[in-house]
C-alpha cells in the first residue's frame, strides 16, 4: 500500500490519520461542552 | 542568502519576540497571571504553546536524523505524540487537571499534587526533582541555540550563549506565563508553516509522488549500511527485526520513553491550568494534534526519504554521506532546499529551541520561587511579593543552567535530558494519574511512589542502561564495566520499562497498606 509493504509501518500512518479525524470530530462535537460539575475529583 | 540579510531576519524575529514578551508584561498584574496566565488564555494560544513546548529542536533535527538512519518506524513516535501527548493528555488528563487546579486554587504542577494530597513534602519533593533535573535538560537546548546564533552571526560561542540566554531571560522574567505563551504561539506558527513548506518542496525536489517515492525507498533496502544491518535494520520502509538492538532502542527508548514520558512533564501539565473551562481544552485538541502531525510527522516522513535525494545527488545513503546523525537534516536542508528556505528553516529550529527553553525557565523558576520557597512563606505575605520571588527563582534557575553549560561535558548533558524525562515519567505519572482518577491513593503511597520512581530511574541510568551509564561512568569506576548486567538485551532496555511499573506498584501497595487517606 502506497509503496510500503510492512503493515507495522503502514499502521502508524493510518492510525495518525484516524487520530487527527477523531481530534477534529471531538473538537467540533465538544466545542461548547463543559464538565464543571464533575464530582469525581 | 547573505549573512546581512539573514541577520536582519533573525533580528526582526527577536524584536517580534521582545514585543510579545512586553505584551505579556503589560497584561500581568497578579501572581496567577504570572504563573498560569490568569487562567484565561485563548485555547488556540494554549494549544500552540503546548505543541511548541512539547516539540524541541532536538525532536526535529535529532529525531529527524534518527529517522533518516533507521527508517519510517519512527512514525510510531509521531502517533504516540499525537495520541498520548495531545488527545489522551487533553481529554483524559487536561480536563480534570484544569478543574482540580481551579478547585484547589493552585498554579503549578507541584502545588497541584501537594494540595490534592495535602502534603508539603510531596510538593517540595516534586519541585526539588524539577529544580535539580531540569537545568541539565535546559542546558542542552541553550547550547543548541547558542551554536545556531554563533553560526548565523559568525560570533564567538560564549557571546552567542550570553545573548541567547539574556534574551529569553528578559521575556520570561518580565512577561511570565503570558509572555511565554504568546511567544510560544508565534514560534509554533513558524514551525508549522516551515514544516508544511518542507513537505511541498521535498516532493518537488525529488520529482516523485508519494507512492513512487515510498516504492523507490523500499527498493533501495539492500543499500542499508552493514553496521545498521547487524543491528536489525531491514530497510527504511520496514520495522527492524523483532528483538534486535535497533528494535529495542526504537520500541523501549523512543516509543515508550518519549511517547509515554510526555504525560507527566510539569511544563506541559501547567498549560491545562491556563484556560478558563474544559470546553477551551476541547477546542485545543484538534489544533494540538494537527501541530504535532505536521511538525514531527513531516520530518519523520521526510527523514528516511532524504536517502533517495542523497543517493541521486551524491551516490550514497544519508548515513554514508553525513556521519553525525544530528547533522543529516541541516545538511539536507542546505543542499536540497532553496537558499531562502534554509534561512527560514533555521528560524524554525531557533523557534523550537526557544519555545522549549522559555517554558523550562518558567517551570524551574516557579518550582524554586513558588513551590519550595513559597511553601515555607507566610500566607499573609502580599501576592505581589510572591511574583517577585518567582521572578528571582527564574533568574536563579537561568544562572544555574548557564553555569551547567560550562561545567558539564557534552555527553553527560545530552544524557541529562533522558534522565530528567525518565524521572518525570516514572516518578510523577502514577501520582498524577491517581490524583485525577484513584481516590484511594494516600500520602504514604504517593511519597513511596515518588521515591521509588526517582531512585529506580536514576539507578537504572547509572548502572544498567548503557547509553547513560557509559557516559556517566560511575558503574565503570565502581565495578570495572559499563553496565551491571551485560547480557543482551538488558543494556538496551529504557529505564522507564523498569521504573514505571515499580512506581505504579509502590503507589498501589503503599496506599492499600496505609491507613490515612489523602
Amino acid at each position: 500500500m502506497f509503496g510500503i509493504y510492512d503493515i507495522f509501518i503502514i499502521l502508524p500512518y493510518l492510525l495518525s490519520l484516524l487520530c487527527i479525524i477523531f481530534a477534529a470530530w471531538f473538537g467540533i462535537t465538544h466545542w461548547n461542552k463543559d464538565n464543571t460539575n464533575d464530582q469525581s475529583l | 542568502m547573505s549573512t546581512f540579510t539573514l541577520s536582519l531576519i533573525v533580528i526582526g524575529y527577536l524584536l517580534l519576540l521582545a514585543y510579545l514578551g512586553f505584551l505579556g508584561y503589560k497584561k500581568t498584574n497578579t501572581s496567577a497571571d504570572y504563573l498560569v496566565g490568569g487562567r484565561e488564555m485563548n485555547p488556540i494560544v494554549m494549544a500552540l504553546s503546548y505543541g511548541a513546548t512539547f516539540i524541541s529542536a532536538s525532536a526535529i533535527v535529532g529525531f529527524g536524523g534518527v529517522s533518516a538512519a533507521f527508517g519510517m518506524g519512527l512514525q510510531w513516535l509521531c502517533l504516540l505524540n499525537m495520541l498520548v501527548g495531545v488527545v489522551i493528555a487533553f481529554i483524559l488528563f487536561g480536563a480534570r487537571t484544569r478543574q482540580l487546579g481551579a478547585q484547589l486554587n493552585v498554579s503549578t504542577f507541584p502545588q497541584l499534587l501537594g494540595a490534592h494530597y495535602r502534603s508539603r513534602g510531596i510538593r517540595v519533593f516534586i519541585a526539588a526533582v524539577i529544580f535539580i533535573g531540569m537545568p541539565i535538560y535546559a542546558a542542552v537546548v541553550m547550547k543548541g541555540g547558542a551554536v545556531f546564533l554563533q553560526q548565523i552571526f559568525e560570533i564567538d560561542y560564549h557571546i552567542a550563549l550570553l545573548i541567547f540566554t539574556l534574551f529569553i531571560a528578559a521575556y520570561v522574567i518580565a512577561g511570565g506565563m503570558k509572555g511565554v505563551m504568546y511567544t510560544d504561539a508565534m514560534q509554533a506558527v513558524i514551525m508549522f508553516a516551515c514544516m508544511f513548506f518542507l513537505l511541498f518542496f521535498f516532493y518537488r525536489t525529488i520529482d516523485m509522488g508519494f507512492t513512487e517515492a515510498n516504492r523507490a525507498l523500499t527498493d533501495i533496502a539492500p543499500l542499508v549500511p552493514e553496521k545498521f544491518r547487524e543491528m536489525g535494520h531491514q530497510g527504511w520502509t520496514r520495522m527492524p527485526v523483532t528483538g534486535s538492538p535497533q528494535w529495542f532502542t526504537l520500541v523501549t527508548s523512543l516509543i515508550l520513553g518519549v511517547g509515554i514520558g510526555c504525560l507527566a512533564q510539569p511544563q506541559l501539565v501547567v498549560r491545562f491550568m491556563t484556560v478558563k473551562s474544559t470546553k477551551q481544552l476541547n477546542r485545543g485538541v484538534f489544533i494540538g494534534s494537527l501541530f504535532i502531525l505536521v511538525t514531527v510527522g513531516v520530518i519523520y516522513h521526510i527523514g528516511p526519504l532524504t536517502n533517495l535525494y542523497f543517493l541521486k545527488s551524491e551516490g550514497a545513503v544519508a548515513t554514508a554521506i553525513v556521519k553525525d546523525i544530528d547533522q543529516i537534516i541541516p545538511y539536507f536542508i542546505n543542499r536540497a532546499m532553496p537558499e531562502w528556505f534554509s534561512a527560514i528553516f533555521m528560524l524554525c529550529i531557533l523557534s523550537a529551541g526557544m519555545s522549549t527553553l522559555s517554558s523550562q525557565f518558567h517551570t524551574m523558576g516557579s518550582a524554586v520561587g513558588s513551590d519550595i520557597y513559597g511553601s515555607y512563606q507566610s500566607p499573609q505575605k502580599p501576592r505581589r511579593n510572591q511574583t517577585s520571588v518567582v521572578r528571582l527563582g527564574i533568574l536563579f534557575a537561568i544562572l544555574i543552567s548557564y553555569v551547567i553549560c560550562y561545567m558539564l561535558p557534552n555527553d553527560i548533558i545530552a544524557r541529562g535530558t533522558a534522565l530528567f524525562m525518565g524521572v518525570c515519567a516514572s516518578a510523577f505519572l502514577p501520582a498524577y494519574f491517581c490524583a485525577l482518577y484513584w481516590k484511594r491513593a494516600t500520602r504514604r503511597g504517593v511519597l513511596l511512589s515518588l521515591w521509588v520512581g526517582t531512585l529506580s530511574s536514576v539507578f537504572v541510568m547509572l548502572f544498567m542502561h548503557e547509553k547513560e551509564s557509559a557516559a556517566l561512568g560511575l558503574c565503570q569506576a565502581l565495578f570495572g564495566r559499563p553496565v551491571l548486567i551485560e547480557a543482551y538485551p538488558f543494556p538496551l532496555i529504557d529505564p522507564i520499562v523498569y521504573s514505571l511499573p515499580l512506581s505504579v506498584a509502590a503507589i498501589v501497595i503503599g496506599s492499600l497498606m496505609g491507613k490515612r487517606k489523602a
